[in-house]
């Protein structure tokens, strides 16, 4: 159970981590000002220590304090020594620091990567060993319960996004992306909806694509980031989001754009069906637009479950009309990149036969390893137990050397009152003093106490 | 990696001796001094919170072990020269590359870029 635990982690927290560390520096990822607190509040020349600091985003917060922080990831601890902090590798399950040598001790964001509650447990004693008698540590791990919406499960798989459209750098957010597209191309769109290969349409849509193709290939370029940000972001436990019209309308003017800069005379009743299909289901898919913050863990949370690759079917007829649509080839790329996400319940909505028939078609092995259905129950349930370990870790692995790697990053969410109720029995070293909300994060705060185990 | 870091450090190889993790010995290839802003009180606090016999010995394996007495004297958080002595051993003396090396069990762990990798395998833990 250690072995597979540690064999999810390596997967899929690990590897993961590694992959994205470059882009971990984006602005995106600001300190939360509750953690800033914490920190400004220690007192002058306390010793505080960061487990799992990332790219040390908090180490420069008061310079009265010394921080020493420490993660798993190389690339992640080397941007944070090239700003000059304090770092060493290590595992949090042994932390290479003797005991309570810390006046203070961070935890943000890091515990909920660990996939038993054992080793969650095991995560915080080590943290509780480290920090001195009366010194505080603050946990902060995500909530499964969000505001606008909830997890399914606890047990999850986040697929990264590695770049979203960003409102706030004054970059085209998916919204202005969207109004381009239809102010732009919905006209030519609509024609070629109703127009076959008449002649001087055909010129005059070749004409108006090559005065596009700059325009195109940035919104192109921006619709990708939002296709997959959207096509990954549904919550598992949100119905479908059939009241945002403004986004079904506008995937459908752009899905419609994008068939229309294929060959004309393909069998067009077939491809309708398939298309409309397909919209629909990518329509039902789309959350309200809103930036994308790592900070709002459920946006992008999907459950592992039965695997979909058939919105991948409809980019692909599209793409093997018209190998040198570039948009077309960007957008099979993204749906096939994100059906290997495993978006759940979705052979259910389509009724299609073609679809189904398809779908059997091209299902890609090695995506299919991680998502069969029958493990769905095996995956989604806790880790504990035995019996699944084999089927995870098969799966993980090659889930891990599939392709396409939509990077998924493995998530334990905690329910409201699980990490305290966890420190209260597991950790009585540890006497918590505020137990809050904060972020999308279910936060703690501890002190020290001689009793308990060291 | 700072003097005052490889204070708190100590080997968690299996089956070692209560404290036969701890001090890890300096073993530098690459050595610089990085100036840092002198704060006597803050120097001050950490007398009490490092272990002072690691100290020496790290600071000796670095060609720094004049700079500090053998024991902090009485009433060091006055003593300004003995402040800035130390606040230079702990702070301004960086190992850019080397090995620690764990005492009981011999066990080595690399210093790149400054940066410790006190990862264990698997089976050491």
């Amino acid at each position: 159970m250690e072995k597979e635990a540690s064999q999810l982690e390596k997967d899929h927290v690990h590897h993961v981590y590694e992959k994205i560390a470059p882009h971990f520096s984006d602005a995106r990822y600001k300190a939360w000002p509750k953690v800033q607190k914490f920190i400004s509040n220690q007192e002058l020349g306390s010793l505080i220590a960061d487990i799992g600091c990332g790219n040390g985003k908090y180490l420069h917060i008061n310079s009265k304090v010394y921080k020493l922080g420490c993660d798993y990831c190389f690339p992640l601890v080397e941007t944070a020594r090239n700003d000059g902090h304090e770092v060493m590798l290590c595992h949090s399950l042994c932390l290479p620091y003797r005991n309570e040598c810390f006046d203070a001790v961070l935890s943000i964001a890091v515990i909920h990567h660990f996939s038993t509650k054992e080793r969650r447990m095991q995560a915080i004693k080590e943290m509780a060993r480290i920090l001195r008698i009366g010194g505080q540590i603050m946990i902060y791990v995500w909530a499964m319960e969000q505001n606008r919406r909830k997890f399914e499960k606890q047990d999850i798989f986040v697929p990264w996004n590695p770049s979203p459209p960003s409102c706030a750098s004054g970059n085209p957010c998916s919204r202005g992306i969207w109004k381009l597209i239809n102010q732009k191309d919905k006209k030519l769109a609509l024609n070629q909806h109703s127009h076959k290969s008449d002649g001087p349409l055909e010129a005059h849509r070749k004409a108006k694509s090559s005065s596009y193709v700059g325009e195109k290939e940035i919104m192109c370029t921006l619709f990708e980031k939002s296709l997959r940000w959207s096509l990954v972001s549904k919550s598992l436990g949100s119905a479908l989001d059939l009241s945002n019209q403004w986004h079904q309308g506008e995937i459908c003017t752009y899905c419609t754009y994008n068939f229309h800069l294929s060959e004309p005379d393909r069998k067009k009743d077939f491809e309708q069906t398939r298309q409309s299909s397909f919209m629909k289901y990518i329509s039902n898919l789309l959350p309200s637009c809103r930036p994308i913050s790592e900070d709002n863990a459920f946006e992008v949370a999907v459950e592992p479950g039965p695997l979909v690759s058939y919105h991948s079917v409809a980019f692909k007829s599209c793409s093997k009309l018209s190998q040198d649509t570039k948009q077309l080839q960007v957008a099979a790329d993204i749906t096939h990149d994100c059906s290997s996400v495993c978006l759940p319940d979705l052979v259910s909505h389509n009724k299609d036969p073609a679809v189904t028939q398809q779908l059997k078609i091209d299902h890609h092995p090695k995506q299919a390893t991680f998502c069969r259905p029958q493990n769905k129950s095996k995956i989604s349930s806790s880790l504990e137990g035995t019996g699944r370990e084999d089927t995870i870790s098969t799966q993980n692995k090659q889930q891990q050397t599939s392709s396409n790697g939509a990077c998924l990053r493995y998530y334990h969410v905690f329910k409201k009152g699980e990490l305290a109720e966890l420190i209260e029995h597991q950790v009585p070293e540890l006497r918590i003093i505020h137990s809050y909300f904060d972020h999308a994060n279910w936060c703690v705060i501890a002190e020290k106490t001689p009793g308990g185990n060291i | 990696m700072k003097l005052l870091t490889h204070n708190l450090l100590t080997s968690h190889v299996r089956g070692l001796r209560p404290g036969g993790g701890y001090p890890l010995g300096i073993q530098a290839t690459e050595v610089k001094l990085s100036p840092v802003d002198f704060n006597a009180q803050f120097v001050a606090r950490m007398v009490p919170k490092v272990q002072w016999a690691a100290l020496l010995q790290a600071a000796q394996s670095l060609g720094h072990g004049s700079d500090l007495p053998p024991e902090p004297a009485p009433g060091y958080e006055s003593d300004e020269d003995f402040l800035r002595r130390l606040h230079h051993v702990l702070l301004e003396v960086e190992v850019v590359e080397g090995i620690l090396r764990c005492p009981d069990s011999g066990h080595e762990f690399p210093i790149t870029k400054g940066i410790p990798n006190m990862l264990l395998a698997e089976e050491e833990t």
